[in-house]
């Protein structure tokens, strides 16, 4: 479990001249809880993850890690915590394997566990056929999973990675994907990232960071559902040849909140039209007027949906929420009298 | 004490994983075999190793900020730094484990020497009592300046900085008594005088053991090493 307690961090002066990079988050992680944190770059992420690991003491607040204090029991603290930091820094000059055996002592491991833990992390993080050979020697794929190990080889009950896919090509970032999803089973797991299938597709939570402040949390799922769904686009397939297309339009486009009609010519054959009907903004669903209307024509409709929307839609409405709130008080500022 | 050695071992090896730490060692004792036939393998001088020690003081004002200033400003380069930080260590051990890395590889590259004192040995018969003080003295400036060098190092990230920066309080240091103290009124001569790591290993090179002079480099790499630690401390506040 992870107790954010009112936790801010700033650079350089403090409030107001300062830096403030995490702006008072209150935040709880039970156990075994997949949690990702989602926000573009330089919102708090790694400065947050950085508080958790105890790289950074918080400048104000406190930050408690299954009940120690990251300040006060700082040690043991980090003792419960696999960090992979952002960037994945390693030792190019070490073997594979003298690496997470050098992890594992800091970890103050005895040889046994040492033994286990090393012989578990080649074979969850897929290290076995690479174990002798030098760090520098290997792929960017491979030397994230030398970090993945590094961080796992302790088996702590707490895993953090900071944008563990960043750099990666496709076919790493799906392993690592995979990989991540397969840690996440049997401990806390905190992965950060500003791009979204990653936490969507390995995250049962979402905390979505902006300008140091947690803008939004909850599942995958709940976020989407929590979003106006309005001004979505439907699809309507009906069963019309291409004489009769032009009074289909018209009468789609007659419907009450219509904001305007396409037809969609890929996906038109002789006998089967589709139009994309887009309602205007503050419309959410149209459904049941576009099929009266078909009806009401005397045809028949094989397809009738309204677009959901997508995590990364709702990422960018968090967003960009925030940005006009930033300009605004931007504006307010300046405005205000000296 | 685990974390330490762990941290020491794996800074010590990082310095041989490579062949440069070997031929840097090899070349070294070279130039410290081409010193000791030229300045102390002459005929019908005094068996001493005195001149030798001489030149190795001078050369590990160079040298002592060559071995210091990887050892942090490497890991904050690279960001490993943050993964040492973020281990169940203490900043201290940290500190510890690489002063005593560095500390490590220089005994490591005087080690060779004592091939000289068994030629010296074969030929004539030298008096240990000088060579034992004066590779003590050797070995305690060194401690010194490796200090000074560890907290260098953890000032920054660039080893270029570090190594100057640790090269020039070490020149300072060691030029201090012979241009500054004649200078001075006596009282503040001696105190120049006592302050400075060069005079105290003097003594060692004449053969003379001083406690007080032990105490001394003990107490000053302590205080460095001290002062490390809070500079490492304070890089987690900032």
């Amino acid at each position: 479990m992870i107790q954010l307690h009112r936790v801010s961090k700033w650079y350089g002066a403090g409030p107001p001249k300062g830096v403030v990079a995490v702006d008072d988050v209150t935040l709880t992680i039970p156990s075994k809880q997949c949690v990702g944190l989602l926000g573009p770059n330089g919102a708090g992420k790694t400065t947050t993850i950085r508080m958790i690991t105890g790289f950074h003491p918080p400048s104000a607040g406190s930050i408690r890690v299954h009940d120690l204090d990251t300040i006060d029991d700082s040690v043991q603290a980090r003792r419960l915590i696999g960090y992979l930091p952002e960037s994945t820094p390693l030792y190019p000059e070490m073997r594979v394997i003298d690496y997470l055996s050098y992890r594992a002592k800091l970890n103050g491991l005895n040889a046994t566990r040492r033994r286990s833990g090393i012989a578990m992390a080649l074979e969850r993080c897929w290290l076995k056929d690479v174990q002798r050979r030098r760090i520098s020697e290997l792929s960017k794929g491979y030397k994230q999973r030398v970090g993945l190990g590094g961080a796992l080889v302790h088996n702590p009950p707490v895993l953090i990675l900071d944008e563990p896919t960043s750099g990666l090509d496709p076919s790493q970032i799906r392993e690592t994907r995979s990989l991540i999803r397969e840690l996440a089973t049997d401990r806390t797991l905190v992965v950060s990232s500003h791009i979204l299938p990653e936490i969507e597709q390995t995250c049962d939570r979402v905390i979505i960071i902006a300008r140091g402040r947690v803008r939004a949390d909850g599942s995958p799922r709940g976020l989407v559902d929590q979003i106006q769904q309005r001004g979505f686009p439907h699809t309507v397939e009906v069963g019309v040849p291409p004489t009769g297309r032009e009074r289909v339009h018209r009468a789609l486009a007659s419907i009450h909140g219509v904001r305007s009609v396409e037809l969609e010519a890929d996906r038109t054959t002789e006998q089967w039209a589709t139009f994309k009907v887009q309602p205007k903004d503050d419309v959410a669903d149209l459904r049941e007027d576009i099929a009266r209307s078909i009806v009401v024509l005397g045809l028949v409709c094989r397809e009738l949906r309204r677009a959901q929307p997508t995590l990364e839609q709702v990422f960018l409405r968090v967003i960009e929420t925030d940005e006009q709130r930033a300009e605004s008080d931007a504006r307010r500022m300046a405005e205000a009298p000296a | 004490m685990n974390a330490l050695t762990t941290i020491c071992g794996r800074e010590l090896s990082a310095m041989f994983r490579i062949p440069l730490g070997w031929i840097v060692i090899a070349l070294f004792a070279c130039l410290s075999a081409m010193v000791f036939v030229r300045q102390t393998l002459i005929p019908g001088e005094p068996a001493t190793m005195r001149e030798f020690f001489r030149i190795w003081w001078g050369l590990m004002l160079f040298l002592c900020p060559a071995i210091s200033m990887r050892l942090f400003s490497e890991e904050f380069r690279s960001g490993t730094a943050e993964t040492t930080m973020t281990a169940p260590v203490g900043d201290a051990a940290v500190v510890a484990g690489k002063f005593f890395a560095g500390l490590a590889f220089l005994v490591l590259m005087l080690a060779p020497t004592l091939v000289f004192v068994g030629v010296l040995a074969s030929l004539a018969r030298p008096d240990y009592g000088p060579i034992l003080s004066g590779y003590l003295g050797l070995i305690l400036l060194g401690m010194l300046y490796v200090a000074i060098g560890t907290l260098a190092s953890a000032c920054t990230g660039s080893q270029t900085l570090a190594f100057l920066g640790t090269l020039f309080t070490l020149l300072l240091l060691d030029l201090l008594p012979s241009r500054l103290a004649p200078l001075l009124p006596d009282q503040w001569a001696a105190m120049v005088y006592a302050a400075s790591p060069s005079e105290r290993a003097r003594p060692f090179y004449a053969g003379l053991i001083d406690s007080a002079h032990i105490v001394y480099f003990l107490a000053v790499s302590t205080l460095t090493l001290t002062l490390a630690t809070i500079v490492i401390q304070w890089r987690r506040w900032r």
